[in-house]
């Protein structure tokens, strides 16, 4: 049953040009664009190691990646099913209703996956940039701890937006931001210390740091960071739990 | 069928919005294989009502069982006999007809064949079309097809054909009188008197939260026995000149108007009377009181209006 409908999701994801769009290609885009321009620059660690900027740009774009499929694209996607009806009507059969949940997850996470994988080979056969065999464990481990706290906080978002038309403003609304202040777009070294530390309790920089210790393994291993997002996955499950609900919020 | 326990019977129905009753006492018994219109104006509680035998709603009061469990507490067992279509909802569009059917199939115990379904919403042209691009009629077909696939005993309908072109009715009502030949129970609420009569078994008219009126359309259209004659009145004669007929006749606009419950008496004395002055009765028709003209009298004007 998961894997039909598993299978049901991942084609209706595939044929819906803007989601295909902004979630599995504007990231590669976005890296491969950002590899032109500032890939050759070399960047002082805090530490005082100096490493190549196209090094530390494939993890943060991996980051974005799984981000986009399982925030923003399953916020988008359940709140849609949940407006246009589909949950409901599902709901009115024997299925179970994690079905529906575990359908949108696992669909996230292969497309969170397929994402890490493309930057992966592309960082790799592109851009020269390796990581270590002994460190793919964690880095393994990191994506999929962080995929599925960004599930969770994703479910939370869809539980809390109102309508199909306001998802995807309200995702971005939230998610570009963090991406700025976060160590995506700009290094978080050059960022003001308030701001730093602002977006170093928050979801996405520490994601970040997970995924580039394997990459720039200067400092001891990021547990902290991958215990911080682990807990926001957690308190994104909470209020999703508290507050969501199978049928249209109108009529 | 006094054997035979109901497919659905409900005694008491309540269901309260704030001190607001929707459902005000509803008493109903669906017989098995039967089609049973659920009538009633905008408002009349008909989608409460149906919600709660889905087991979408919890009801106030009442005793309700569908297919002999309490739709309140029946579980997945109980689902997988029912087939539902709501009112709002749309097959998501990204998928086709056949894809669509195999993933809902994947839902149930039992679920028929998908070629089968397909062919029995007449939908064989488009199975590998996407949803999204079928007429509206099309994917409302789809929609029954998925309330079709787990071979379901019972099948709720809540204004499936609202918004479709003629054409596409009149295929969508050849897709229900092919489920009760299959020998399934039809739930089918409408607003459309033509659908009801073309269809149901049975008619059931709701109106302030209860049944108004209950029967074969035969029965119902019996409720009001008056058939009306119409005629233009012939040049050169008055309204006083006619025969005495079995109820005196009004005219309207150059029309004269007989409602009759002795038609052929009347209209046999109104002939013989043209005849032997040699007039013609232009535009003279006999009609019974259609399905809707009874609805519009048990549903009332308005809906909320009192009775």
């Amino acid at each position: 049953m998961l894997r039909e409908q598993v299978r049901a999701d991942l084609l209706a994801f595939s044929r819906r040009p803007e989601t295909l769009f902004f979630t599995v290609f504007l990231p590669v885009i976005f890296l491969v664009l950002f590899e032109a321009i500032f890939g050759g620059q070399s960047v002082t660690l805090s530490g005082g190691q100096t490493v190549q900027q196209s090094t530390l740009q494939v993890p943060a774009f991996m980051t974005m990646g799984i981000i986009s499929a399982s925030f923003v694209a399953l916020a988008i996607t359940v709140v849609n099913r949940r407006e246009t009806g589909t949950f409901k009507r599902v709901r009115g059969t024997p299925a179970p209703a994690w079905i529906l949940i575990a359908g949108q997850v696992v669909t996230s996470l292969v497309i969170g996956l397929f994402m890490v994988l493309v930057m992966l080979v592309l960082g790799r056969l592109a851009y020269g940039v390796r990581v270590e065999l002994s460190h793919l464990p964690w880095l393994i481990g990191g994506v999929l701890i962080g995929a599925a706290a960004f599930s969770c906080l994703g479910m939370m978002l869809a539980a809390i937006t109102p309508s199909t038309e306001a998802a995807p403003p309200l995702a971005n609304v939230v998610v570009l931001p963090l991406y700025f202040i976060s160590g995506v777009f700009v290094p978080v070294d050059s960022l003001p210390t308030w701001l730093g530390n602002v977006a170093s309790v928050l979801p996405v920089a520490p994601l970040v740091k997970v995924l580039s210790w394997p990459y720039v393994p200067t400092t001891s291993t990021p547990w902290t960071s991958l215990g911080l997002v682990a807990v926001w996955g957690a308190i994104g499950l909470i209020i999703a739990s508290w507050r969501f609900r199978w049928t249209p919020r109108r009529g | 069928m006094p054997d035979v326990p109901p497919a659905i019977s409900v005694t008491g129905l309540v269901k309260r919005y704030g001190d607001h009753a929707v459902v005000d006492g509803l008493d109903l018994e669906v017989h098995p294989g039967e089609v049973l219109a659920f009538l009633g104006r905008n408002g009349a509680g008909k989608t409460t009502t149906t919600e709660i035998l889905e087991g979408y709603r919890q009801r106030d009061a009442g005793e309700v069982l569908v297919l002999g469990e309490d739709p309140a507490t029946a579980g997945a067992e109980w689902r997988a006999k029912l087939g539902i279509v709501l009112q709002e909802s749309r097959p998501l569009g990204a998928l086709t007809v056949r894809e669509t059917l195999r993933l809902y199939a994947s839902y149930f115990p039992h679920p028929r064949p998908v070629a089968e379904v397909i062919g029995l919403v007449g939908l064989e042209e488009q199975t590998d079309q996407r949803a999204g691009r079928l007429s509206g009629g099309q994917q409302r077909r789809l929609d029954v097809g998925v309330a079709l696939i787990g071979n379901p005993e019972l099948v709720f309908l809540d204004e499936p054909t609202t918004g479709f072109d003629p054409d596409a009715r009149r295929q969508f009502w050849d897709v229900i009188s092919g489920l009760r030949d299959l020998g399934t129970t039809v739930f089918l609420t409408t607003h459309y008197m033509d659908e009801a009569q073309v269809l149901a078994d049975r008619v059931a008219v709701m109106r302030d939260g209860r049944i108004a009126a209950l029967g074969t359309p035969a029965e119902l259209q019996a409720l009001r026995g008056d058939v009306e004659i119409t005629f233009a009145l012939p040049a050169g004669t008055t309204l006083t000149e006619l025969p005495t007929l079995s109820k005196a006749p009004t005219q309207r606009a150059g029309e004269v108007h007989v409602e009759t419950t002795a038609p052929t008496a009347d209209l046999a004395a109104l002939c013989t009377w043209a005849e032997g002055r040699g007039l013609e009765l232009e535009g003279l028709t006999v009609e019974r009181p259609t399905l809707e003209d009874v609805f519009l009298a048990i549903a009332g004007d308005h809906a909320g209006d009192a009775a």
